[in-house]
């Protein structure tokens, strides 16, 4: 018995059913004909030989049915029945539907684009081996470089590989640099450089992490044991894959990265983007040739340089607690060890105090996620909320509309229709609106995806991040619509068959009295209104935060700036070398030149860039180790370019020198905090302790300026002359009028005409990098804005589709009243009365329930308390005018009902 | 003359023993011979040939192919597959093991 070739069969019977009704209807016609035959041959009259042939053969509907029953698709059937009985239901509401449909796909969309950003943001794994053993010492906060004592975010290379050899609990031990470095390179015989952001990690990094080669071998923990003879590079699949063409011969191809030669022995593996979310390397270089990548990081054999996280994978039942015992051990043992370790009295007490704790690895190391995992999770609540209105406002839909139905439903029930098949038929409608819906906001979604991904980037490159649609998200999005259905379904699926029969077909229009009262139905428009009403007042609180901070004075003067990237260090320039202050002499003197240029400087940094920070010593003062000052290094025409307000001195000009003097320029809180009472002028102090050898002497003081970011008190900076230190200076700034994009064209021909392989990049203006500085807090604020108006646009077809059905249901009762003598403004005033009432409800719930959620957002808003009566007036009004609007035309349409026409149902 | 109904499922095995015996055959025919042969003792409830022999079709023991009657109507006739007539032994042997069962009760009795 081949079960195959059965199924096979069931299926070509349910394909060609129609066919075989026909065949059995007219086999069986056949039969009664033949016996009818019979019967008249036998003798009998024709009526009597009928009537034996068809008692003989039985009943033939039932038989028909029986037969149907064999093939085995009734149930298939009747669901196809369902649906098409649904689908035309919702096409004979073409309105109903549409609303539905809408409110649906952006409640669906909008949680599910959410969603997939938080997923990737916050909880996906990493694409490696075992995830969950991996740990990092502490809390991967920093990124940078340190070269204080008892840290315990950032470790040197001479500290991991101790840790490494020594310690008990971690069967691979990795280091990873803290920072990208992201440089120009070449690719082996091609002429231009291009940009690459190379990652350096130890050499146990993949095995630690289990990732293997797709092609070629991954590095090694040989590639990583001796400093400067190991160029090797491990490259991404997608690197390879877009600025490669997937070459099959990838592993015979070269990089060139500063002035060393890189040999590639390996493509990672596709799915693997690196250890830091948000950030996805180009290419791997053991830690042995960090002097060799650009900008030629040192502190391979520097025991307190300080610059890489380490993170291990623990052992088969080892515990974290275990590990961090063990790791704080080895800690204490190995700082003490280091021969060049000072244990002076300060520095016994805070290794005394200091405590490594281990961080899971489990889905990788994120600044995203520190900056973004709150707004995402107000965001993921927000339009939890909208989907909650959304739903609602379906289920108010449905209930009306199954109300209206309820006489058909009625007549069903008298006919013979059982329970449980009229609420099978009502869910099935619900299911295929809500599956619908969900579709909609699937694709809705991948749009809204792209769109939240360019703005999370903030006008950078965009964040590499993996939001695509995936099956942990589909199952997200689909138990959301299946939990939609069934709420919005079941609801007034049961109410609509609970009614009795004889009552409903006897009241003609009004089943359930004349009230019209509806207790479910209003208590959803409340909560809609409730609802509407603290996103309303959030997005109100969100936007005016976001004004303030526009509003904030940065000190310096953010219009008509020019700002750029320029990478000297991978054109070849040493940071020792005497060639780079004069190339960036050269450049601003260039570009001072050009038409349209006012000023034009270097400078280290500009604004929310980062800092290099540490404590100074004030000759005659006492000192404080824990108050960081800001270093800045800058241009002559710096403070000119910023337009920084000198408040007493003078700003560096050409008598500083790399010979004269060593001077500095100082903000003024700085002055007020750190020096004696009277002027700093003409004061000295030292940077970073005792040790060292130079000794700045305060020349001017300028007003102060946001560094960091907006919200930040003011700082404790200094500015240096590039004369006198020399790094990379990798910002260059413009003041310029008149058109942005004729002086950036012409600024950068400049540039290059002083240097032709100056790589320039991230060409904005100071304006926009203000802008980027506060991304997050624009994202919650547009975000919370739309999502706000959202809700109070689907409240507002609540409360009209309530009010609809609600005068449709009393239209007996208002033509009473006409007939009576009510004018026409008395009806309307009588349903907008109603709606009023439903809305100071929803208000008066909604306010408490905003200052409580509002309670939770308030150390997010700047300038602002939770309690701002102005968004909680203005979202009141805004709530009161378009529940009005949208209840005014029901209520128009009640006024206009005709007394006679209305009773004439009666 | 009385008239039994069919002991319950023995309706395949009269089906299939008489495709096996007379060939191709419609539904008339069928009804018509299990009466015939039995000595119009047993009376199949005509009608409910036709869900047996539906699910006879599932099945595979039969196959079905339209045809025209001896008095020039279009009839589907049935015939057995050999999936048919190893079913057939089935059920013989089946009911031979029931009936001789039958008989041993009542004989000792």
């Amino acid at each position: 018995m081949g079960k195959p070739a059965e199924i096979l069969r069931r299926l070509r019977m349910l394909f060609h059913r129609s066919q075989l009704d026909a065949d059995l209807e007219e086999e069986m016609r056949l039969h009664r004909d033949l016996r009818r035959r019979q019967q008249i041959d036998l003798g009998l009259a024709p009526a009597a030989a009928r009537r034996a042939a068809n008692i003989r053969f039985g009943n033939t509907t039932r038989i028909q049915e029986k037969s149907r029953m064999t093939w085995g698709w009734e149930s298939i059937e009747s669901f196809l029945q369902d649906l098409n009985y649904g689908l035309r239901a919702m096409l004979r509401s073409p309105a109903l539907t549409i609303v539905a449909l809408i409110s649906l796909a952006l409640g669906i969309g909008a949680n599910t684009a959410i969603f997939s950003l938080l997923d990737a943001v916050l909880l996906r794994s990493l694409p490696v081996k075992d995830p969950s053993k991996l740990v990092i010492l502490g809390t991967a906060d920093w990124d940078g470089i340190s070269d204080g004592f008892a840290i315990t975010e950032l470790y040197s290379y001479p500290f991991y590989r101790q840790m490494q050899q020594k310690n008990a609990v971690f069967s691979d031990t990795a280091a990873i640099f803290s920072m990208l470095n992201k440089v120009h390179g070449t690719v082996v015989g091609r002429s231009e450089t291009e940009p690459m952001a190379v990652q350096l990690v130890s050499g146990t990094y993949f095995s630690t992490l289990g990732v293997r080669a797709a092609i070629g071998r991954m590095l090694t923990d040989a590639d990583d044991n001796s400093e400067g003879d190991h160029p090797v590079a491990v490259i991404s699949y997608s690197w390879w894959k877009r600025n490669l063409a997937k070459d099959p011969g990838v592993l015979a191809r070269k990089l060139k990265l500063g002035s060393t030669t890189f040999s590639i022995v390996g493509v990672a593996p596709p799915e693997f983007f690196g250890t830091k979310v948000g950030e996805a390397p180009d290419i791997w270089v053991p830690l042995s040739m960090m002097q060799a990548v650009p900008p030629g990081w040192t502190g391979y054999k520097e025991n307190f340089s300080e610059s890489l996280y380490i993170l291990g994978r623990l052992k088969p039942g080892v515990t974290i607690t275990q590990a961090t015992t063990n790791v704080n051990l080895l800690y204490q043992q190995i700082l003490r060890g280091f021969p060049d370790s000072k244990l002076n009295q300060e520095n016994l007490q805070k290794l005394a105090k200091a405590h490594v704790p281990l961080t899971a690895m489990a889905t990788g190391i994120s600044r995203l996620r520190g900056q973004f995992s709150e707004p995402l999770q107000i965001l993921m609540a927000v339009v939890a909320l909208v989907l909650l209105i959304a739903c609602a406002n379906i289920a108010n839909l449905l209930l009306a509309r199954s109300t209206a139905r309820s006489r058909e439903l009625a007549v069903r029930q008298a006919l013979g229709a059982r329970r449980s098949r009229i609420v099978r038929q009502l869910l099935t409608e619900s299911l295929i609106l809500a599956i619908t819906g969900g579709a909609l906001g699937i694709a809705l979604a991948s749009a809204a995806n792209r769109l939240l991904l360019r703005m999370v980037s903030g006008g950078l490159d965009e964040v590499p991040l993996d939001v695509s649609v995936n099956l942990r998200l589909l199952l997200f999005t689909l138990a959301i619509t299946v939990a939609t259905a069934v709420i919005f379904g079941t609801v007034p699926a049961f109410r609509a068959t609970r009614l009795q029969l004889t009552d409903t077909l006897k009241a003609g229009r009004s089943p359930q009295g004349t009230s019209g009262k509806n207790p479910l139905a209003r208590t959803l428009v409340i909560t809609q209104i409730s609802l509407s009403l603290v996103l309303m007042v959030g997005a109100g609180l969100f936007l005016r935060s976001l004004v303030n901070l526009d509003n904030v004075d940065t000190g310096f003067n953010k219009q008509n700036v020019l700002r750029m990237f320029i990478d000297a260090s991978s054109a070849g320039y040493k940071e020792d070398g005497p060639r780079l202050p004069a190339l960036y002499q050269q450049i601003e003197q260039r570009a001072s030149a050009l038409p349209g240029v006012r000023a034009a400087s270097f400078s280290w940094f500009t604004f929310h860039e980062g800092s290099w920070n540490g404590f100074i010593v004030v000759p005659g003062m006492p000192v404080n180790h824990a108050l960081d000052i800001k270093h800045n290094v800058v241009g002559n025409g710096y403070f000119d370019t910023m337009q920084i307000p000198l408040i007493a001195g003078r700003t560096f000009g050409t008598q500083d020198t790399a010979t004269s003097q060593r001077v500095a320029v100082i903000s003024e809180h700085m002055a007020k905090t750190l020096f004696p009472t009277g002027n700093p002028i003409g004061h000295s102090y030292h940077i970073g302790g005792d040790g060292s050898p130079f000794n700045e002497e305060v020349i001017g003081i300028v007003k102060d300026v946001k560094f960091g970011d907006l919200q930040e008190d003011p700082e404790t900076l200094d500015y240096l002359p590039y004369t006198q230190r020399q790094v990379f200076l990798n910002d260059f700034e413009v003041r310029y009028t008149g058109n942005v994009a004729a002086v950036s064209t012409a600024v950068q021909q400049a540039i290059h005409a002083v240097d032709r392989n100056l790589p320039i990049t991230d060409v904005t203006t100071l304006d926009e990098q203000v802008a980027r500085s506060i991304t997050n807090q624009r994202l919650v604020a547009q975000l919370s804005t739309f999502f706000g108006l959202l809700a109070v646009f689907l409240s507002s077809i609540g409360i009209y589709g309530l009010m609809s059905y609600v005068v449709s249901r009393r239209t007996n009762e208002i033509g009473i009243r006409m007939a009576l003598g009510a004018a026409r403004s008395n009806v309307r005033s009588l349903i907008l009365r109603e709606i009023a009432i439903l809305v100071a409800i929803g208000i008066t719930i909604g306010i408490p329930a905003a200052l409580l959620a509002d309670r939770y957002v308030t150390h997010m808003l700047y300038g602002l308390r939770g309690t701002d009566p102005l968004s909680l007036a203005a979202a009141t009004i805004v709530l009161l005018a378009v529940a009005l609007l949208a209840g005014y035309i029901p209520a128009q349409r009640a006024s206009k009902v005709d007394p006679m026409v209305a009773l004439r149902y009666e | 003359m009385s008239r039994d109904e069919i002991p319950p499922g023995t309706l395949y095995l009269l089906i299939l023993k008489t495709l096996a015996v007379r060939g191709r055959l419609h539904g008339f025919e069928i009804a018509d011979s299990i009466q015939h042969n039995s000595d119009e003792i047993l009376q199949v409830e005509e009608g409910s040939l036709y869900p047996a022999l539906q699910r006879m079709l599932i099945k595979g023991w039969v196959t079905a192919e339209w045809g025209v009657t001896a008095g020039n109507r279009r009839a589907r006739y049935y015939a057995l597959t050999p999936d048919g007539r190893q079913q057939l032994s089935v059920e013989l042997s089946q009911f031979e093991r029931v009936i001789g069962a039958i008989t041993r009760v009542i004989q000792t009795a």
